[in-house]
C-alpha cells in the first residue's frame, strides 16, 4: 500500500533527509522511499519544484559536485536557517500527531 | 528580512542567468532519470526498458520544468523585462517619433526641475547648517508712519540690546548685517561683502570653524569690542591660498587692521543664500569705528537685521507678544530721548516673527514672486508636453487597434496589455527625465546667475531635492501620458474592432484626443498672453523715462576710508575731482551730487506757507548738485530755468521742483515763484525757479515719490565726493580711465571707484526682463508643441478618412471643398481653445496686475494678437494634411485597405 503525502509535509521530509548529509535529488527520493519502507509514494518529479522553493527560501543551498559513480550531480545541503526550520517543523509535527492520535483514541 | 533578501537574490539570479539556470535544471533532471534507470538495470532490466520505467515514475519532464521555473518567481519580473524589451524595440524602430517625445518630455521636465531648484532655494530651503529651523525666525517690526503701515526688518542697535535684555521667550537672539566694506590695503583694496554680526550669530548654526575660532561675546562687547575677523571660506581660499597660518595675521577691513582669528567652514552661508561674505566682524567693533561710541544709544540708525530662536515650549504668538512688549519699552526709551516721535500705542507698534528666508516673509522680493510665476508656467508647459505625448501615443494606439484586438482575441489579458502600454510610457518618461536633467543642468547655470547674484555652485545632478523632484515629475509624466492610451486600449469592443479595422464606414474622432488638443490650445493661449503682457511691460520699463540719462552717466566717487577732511579740504577735493574727470577724453560734463538713484538718497524737512504737514503728501527726495548738474544728468527742465554757476553761496536760495511735486503741493497753481523752506521752518525762503521731470530714485513704480533739486553751494550741505560724469560713448569703457585719473587726487588711504550708473538701475529692470524672456520662451515652446499636436491630429484624421474623402471626391467635391473641410475641423478646435484660454487669462489677470509695469493685464491688443497667432499656426499646421487630403485619388481610396 502506498500513501499520498499530506500537503506541505514534503518540505519537512526533504529537510529531514538532508539533515544527515548533503544529497542530490535522486538520493533524496531513494531515501524517502526506503526509510518509509516504500509506504510513501512521492512522485519523483515533484521533488524538484520543492527543492528549488526551499533553495529560494534560503533553507537549503545547492552545489555541483561528483556523485558516487563520479558523475556531475547537484548536491543539496541544509543551511543554518534550514536547520532551525527543521527543528521547528519537527516539533510542530510531533505536537500535531500527538494531538490527532489522542483525539482518535478518545473519541 | 534575511529571508526576503535571499528571496530577492534568488529571483534576480533567476532573472539574469535564466539560460544558465535552465541548463542546470535540464542537467539535474537528466541525472535523476539516468540514476533511476541505472538502478533498474542493476535489478536486471534491459537499458531501454529501464529508461522507460524511469521516465514514467518521474512524471512529465516539461511540466516539472515549468513548475520549477514558476518557483523561481520569474513570472512578474520576466514579463516586465519582456514588456521593457518589447517597448524598447518598438521605440527604437521609430527613432524620430521616439526622439520627438523624449525631447518634448525632456523640455517639460527640465524646465520644471530648473525652476524647482530655484524656487526651492528662494522659498523653501532654510539656510544650510541652520540649527532648529522650526524655532528660528527673522524679526520684523511694524508701525504706522504718516498714515501708512510700515514693515521694517532693519532695527537699531539699542533696540537689539533692549530685546536682549527684556525678552523672556527666546533661547537666542542675534543681530547681523551684510555690507559692502573695503577689504585689503592700498591698490589691492576692494569693496567686498562683509557680515557684521553679534557673537551670538554663530550659535544659530551647526558649524565649527575650519581653523581657529569664531569671535566670542567678550570680543563683541560694548563699546568697542576687539578688532578681530573670521574669514569666509571662499575668500580664504582665493586670497590666502587656503593656508592655515592666516590665524594671527592682520587684514585691513574698513579702516583698521583686524586680527584673523578663524576661518568659517566650507558651505557656511550664514542667514542668507546670497553667497558667502569675505569675512565676519563683531558689531560693536565695527559700529564703534564707523559711528563712534554713541552708536549704543543711536535709535535712529536702523541697520541691523535680527534673528531669534524661540524656546521650544513657547508658541510663535507668545514670543511675538513678548517681543512686542519689549518693543514698546524700547520705543518709550527712544521717545524719552527724542521728543516728537510719538508713542508706540499711537503708532500701533508690533513685532512679528517671520520665516528666516526673506522671500517667504512680508518683504518678499519681486524676483521671488517672479520665480513663483515662472514655476507655474513651467508646470503648464509640462502639462502641454504631456497632453501632446498622450495624443501621439493615443494616435499610435488607435493605429494599432487591430493588432491589439488580435492579441486580445488570442487570449492576452487586458491587464497585461495595459501594463505593456504603461511600460512604454514609463520608458519614455524615464528617457525624458534623463534628458530633462541634462536640460536642467544647463538651464540652472543660465538662470542661477539671475537669481543668485554671487554665482554659487550650480548643482542639479548632485542636489538630492532636485533629483527627487525630477523623479516625481517623471512618474507623473508617465502616469499622465500612459493612462489615457492604456485605458483607451483596454476599453475597445473586440468584435467590432476585428470586423471593421480601419475601414469603418463612418468616421469618428476619439473624444479624448479632441479634449487633449483643446486643452493644449487653451494653455498655450494663457502662456502667450502672459508672454505678450511681459514683453510689453519690459518695453515700458526700458522706455521708461527715469528723469536722467542713465546710459550716459558714470557714477564715480571716492571712498575716504577714514581720512578726515575739514570743510575746506572736502570742498577742495570735490573741486579737484570735477576738474580731474573732465580731463578724461569723452567726458562732457560733471557734477558732485547728494543723492544717487538706487544707491543713497537725502531728504530734508520741507515747509511751505499755507500747507501743513507736507510729509503726508508723499516722500520728497533732496537732490543737490554743483552748477553743471542738469547738463550732466540730462534731466529736462520743463518750465522756468535750471540753477547754474550764478546761484552761488550768498545769493538768494533757489530750488527746482519736479512736476509731480509741484502738482502735489500747489495743485493747479503755478509753482514758479513760490516759497519753500528747506531744512527748518526758520530757514530763508527758497524760490522755485523751475519745474523739472521726476527723478526715479528709490523705485520705478512708486507714485508718491518726488524730487527737488537745489544748488549745493547755496545750502549748507557738505557733499560726499560722489560725481555724475556725463560721457559720450560706452559708459563701461570710461570706468578705468576715470578711476585712474581720480586716484591721483586721493588723499592718504582713500581710493577712487567708478561704475556705469546703469548698473544700479539694471536690477530694477531685470525682473521684467527675466519675466519677458521666460514667458516668451515657454510660450513659444507651448505654441510649437500645440502646433505639433494639431498637425499630428489632423494628419491622422486625414489618414483615417481617406476613404470617405475619396467618396466625396468621386461624387464631385472639388479639391478646395475637401481642403476647407479638413482645415475647418482643425481651426475650429483651436478657436475653442482660444476662447477658453482667453477667458482663463482674463480671469487670472487680477493676479498678474502686480507684476506688470504700466500695463493692463487685460490689454485687448495682446489678447487679439495671441488669437491671431494661434489662428495662423492652426492654419499652417492643418495646411499640409489638407493638401494631402485634396490629392486623394478616389480610385485608390475606394479600393484600398
Amino acid at each position: 500500500m502506498s500513501l499520498d503525502l499530506p500537503q506541505g509535509t514534503l518540505d519537512l521530509l526533504i529537510l529531514k533527509a538532508l539533515s544527515l548529509q548533503p544529497m542530490h535529488g535522486w538520493a533524496i527520493s531513494e531515501r524517502l522511499h526506503q526509510v518509509s519502507r516504500a509506504t510513501l509514494q512521492v512522485p519523483q518529479g515533484s521533488l524538484y519544484p520543492a527543492l528549488h522553493r526551499l533553495e529560494r527560501r534560503g533553507l537549503i543551498r545547492a552545489e555541483w559536485g561528483a556523485s558516487d559513480n563520479n558523475r556531475k550531480a547537484k548536491f543539496y545541503d541544509l543551511t543554518r536557517a534550514g536547520r532551525k526550520q527543521l527543528a521547528a517543523e519537527e516539533d510542530a509535527w510531533e505536537k500535531l500527531t500527538t494531538a490527532v492520535a489522542l483525539i482518535l483514541k478518545q473519541a | 528580512m534575511r529571508q526576503a533578501l535571499n528571496d530577492l537574490r534568488y529571483r534576480l539570479r533567476a532573472l539574469f542567468t535564466r539560460d544558465a539556470m535552465d541548463r542546470d535544471l535540464d542537467a539535474e533532471l537528466q541525472f535523476h532519470i539516468e540514476q533511476e534507470a541505472a538502478k533498474h538495470v542493476k535489478a536486471g532490466m534491459s537499458p531501454g526498458e529501464a529508461r522507460r520505467v524511469a521516465r514514467a515514475s518521474f512524471g512529465g519532464v516539461e511540466r516539472i520544468k515549468d513548475d520549477t521555473r514558476d518557483v523561481r518567481g520569474l513570472v512578474v519580473l520576466e514579463t516586465l523585462l519582456q514588456d521593457l524589451r518589447y517597448a524598447a524595440r518598438g521605440l527604437a524602430s521609430r527613432p524620430v517619433f521616439t526622439a520627438g517625445i523624449v525631447l518634448t518630455l525632456g523640455l517639460g521636465i527640465g524646465a520644471n526641475a530648473t525652476m524647482f531648484g530655484i524656487v526651492d532655494r528662494l522659498l523653501f530651503r532654510s539656510p544650510a547648517t541652520l540649527r532648529e529651523p522650526g524655532l528660528t525666525h527673522r524679526i520684523y517690526a511694524s508701525y504706522d508712519l504718516d498714515g501708512d503701515r510700515r514693515i521694517d526688518r532693519n532695527l537699531a542697535f539699542p533696540v537689539y540690546r533692549d530685546f536682549l535684555a527684556s525678552a523672556k521667550t527666546l533661547d537666542a537672539l542675534a543681530a547681523f548685517q551684510t555690507r559692502q566694506i573695503p577689504v585689503g590695503d592700498g591698490a589691492e583694496t576692494r569693496e567686498m561683502r562683509v557680515t557684521v554680526a553679534s557673537a551670538s550669530y554663530f550659535s544659530f548654526f551647526n558649524a565649527r570653524p575650519l581653523h581657529g575660532r569664531f569671535f566670542n561675546a567678550a570680543e563683541d562687547s560694548i563699546p568697542a569690542g576687539e578688532p578681530v575677523a573670521v574669514l569666509g571660506h571662499a575668500f580664504w581660499q582665493t586670497k590666502f591660498g587656503g593656508r592655515a597660518d592666516v590665524i594671527g595675521q592682520t587684514l585691513r577691513i574698513n579702516q583698521i587692521p583686524r586680527t584673523i582669528i578663524g576661518v568659517a567652514p566650507d558651505g557656511f552661508v550664514g542667514m542668507s543664500d546670497q553667497g558667502v561674505p569675505a569675512a565676519y566682524i563683531p558689531i560693536s567693533n565695527y559700529a564703534h569705528e564707523f559711528r563712534g561710541p554713541r552708536y549704543t544709544g543711536n535709535y535712529g540708525w536702523s541697520w541691523l537685521e535680527l534673528v531669534a530662536r524661540r524656546k521650544p515650549d513657547v508658541s510663535i504668538a507668545a514670543a511675538e507678544a513678548d517681543l512686542t512688549i519689549a518693543y514698546y519699552e524700547s520705543w518709550r526709551r527712544e521717545a524719552a530721548g527724542q521728543p516728537g516721535i510719538g508713542s508706540p500705542d499711537s503708532a500701533r507698534a508690533a513685532v512679528n516673527l517671520g520665516p528666516v528666508q526673506i522671500n517667504r516673509g512680508p518683504q518678499a522680493g519681486r524676483d521671488a514672486m517672479m520665480a513663483r510665476w515662472i514655476a507655474g508656467v513651467a508646470f503648464i508647459v509640462l502639462l502641454i508636453a504631456c497632453a501632446n505625448v498622450a495624443n501621439l501615443l493615443l494616435s499610435r494606439a488607435v493605429g494599432r487597434q487591430r493588432e491589439i484586438a488580435v492579441r486580445l482575441a488570442l487570449g492576452v489579458s487586458r491587464g497585461r496589455l495595459i501594463r505593456q502600454l504603461m511600460t512604454e510610457s514609463v520608458l519614455l518618461a524615464v528617457l525624458g527625465g534623463a534628458a530633462g536633467l541634462a536640460i536642467a543642468q544647463w538651464g540652472a547655470g543660465a538662470l542661477r546667475t539671475f537669481f543668485f547674484t554671487t554665482g554659487e555652485a550650480v548643482a542639479v545632478t548632485t542636489d538630492v531635492r532636485t533629483l527627487l523632484f525630477a523623479a516625481i515629475a517623471t512618474m507623473l509624466v508617465a502616469l499622465l501620458t500612459g493612462l489615457v492610451p492604456a485605458l483607451q486600449a483596454g476599453k475597445g469592443d473586440l468584435a467590432s474592432s476585428l470586423k471593421t479595422g480601419s475601414r469603418e464606414g463612418t468616421y469618428r474622432r476619439g473624444r479624448t484626443r479632441t479634449v487633449l488638443l483643446v486643452l493644449q490650445a487653451t494653455l498655450s493661449v494663457v502662456l502667450l498672453v502672459g508672454a505678450g503682457l511681459f514683453v510689453r511691460s519690459l518695453r515700458n520699463v526700458q522706455g521708461f523715462r527715469l528723469g536722467y540719462d542713465a546710459d550716459r552717466i558714470v557714477f564715480a566717487g571716492a571712498n575716504l576710508r577714514g581720512v578726515r577732511l575739514n570743510e575746506a579740504e572736502a570742498v577742495a577735493l570735490n573741486e579737484r575731482l570735477l576738474l580731474a574727470v573732465k580731463e578724461v577724453p569723452g567726458v562732457t560734463h560733471a557734477a558732485v551730487v547728494a543723492s544717487v538713484p538706487f544707491w543713497s538718497n537725502e531728504g530734508r524737512g520741507l515747509w511751505v506757507p499755507g500747507v501743513d504737514s507736507i510729509r503726508k503728501l508723499g516722500r520728497f527726495v533732496l537732490q543737490a548738485g554743483t552748477s553743471e548738474y542738469f547738463a550732466a544728468t540730462g534731466t529736462r527742465v520743463l518750465r522756468g530755468r535750471a540753477f547754474d554757476e550764478n546761484d552761488r553761496a550768498g545769493t538768494p536760495r533757489v530750488i527746482v521742483v519736479s512736476d509731480g511735486m509741484a502738482r502735489a503741493i500747489w495743485k493747479s497753481d503755478d509753482a514758479i515763484g513760490k516759497c519753500i523752506r528747506v531744512g527748518a521752518d526758520t530757514a530763508p525762503c527758497s524760490t522755485v525757479i523751475g519745474i523739472a521731470e521726476e527723478m526715479r530714485v528709490r523705485s520705478l513704480a512708486e507714485e508718491r515719490e518726488y524730487t527737488y533739486y537745489v544748488p549745493a553751494a547755496q545750502y549748507d550741505l557738505r557733499l560726499d565726493p560722489q560725481l555724475f560724469v556725463r560721457i559720450t560713448g560706452d559708459a563701461a569703457s570710461f570706468v578705468d580711465p576715470l578711476r585712474q585719473r581720480m586716484q591721483r587726487e586721493m588723499p592718504g588711504a582713500a581710493y577712487a571707484d567708478a561704475m556705469p550708473l546703469g548698473r544700479l538701475i539694471d536690477p530694477q529692470r531685470r525682473a521684467w526682463k527675466f519675466g519677458a524672456t521666460m514667458f516668451v520662451a515657454f510660450g513659444g515652446l507651448a505654441l510649437v508643441l500645440a502646433a505639433i499636436g494639431l498637425y499630428s491630429l489632423i494628419a491622422y484624421d486625414v489618414a483615417q478618412r481617406t476613404q470617405e474623402l475619396g467618396v466625396r471626391l468621386a461624387l464631385g467635391a472639388s479639391a478646395s471643398d475637401v481642403m476647407t473641410l479638413v482645415m475647418s475641423s482643425g481651426v475650429r478646435l483651436v478657436l475653442v481653445g482660444v476662447a477658453l484660454g482667453g477667458g482663463l487669462a482674463l480671469w487670472g489677470s487680477k493676479w498678474m496686475e502686480g507684476l506688470m509695469f504700466q500695463q493692463s493685464p487685460r490689454d485687448p491688443l495682446v489678447f487679439g494678437f495671441v488669437a491671431l497667432v494661434l489662428l495662423a499656426v492652426s492654419l499652417l499646421a492643418s495646411c499640409g494634411p489638407a493638401l494631402r487630403a485634396s490629392r486623394v485619388d478616389p480610385n485608390v481610396a475606394l479600393r484600398g485597405d
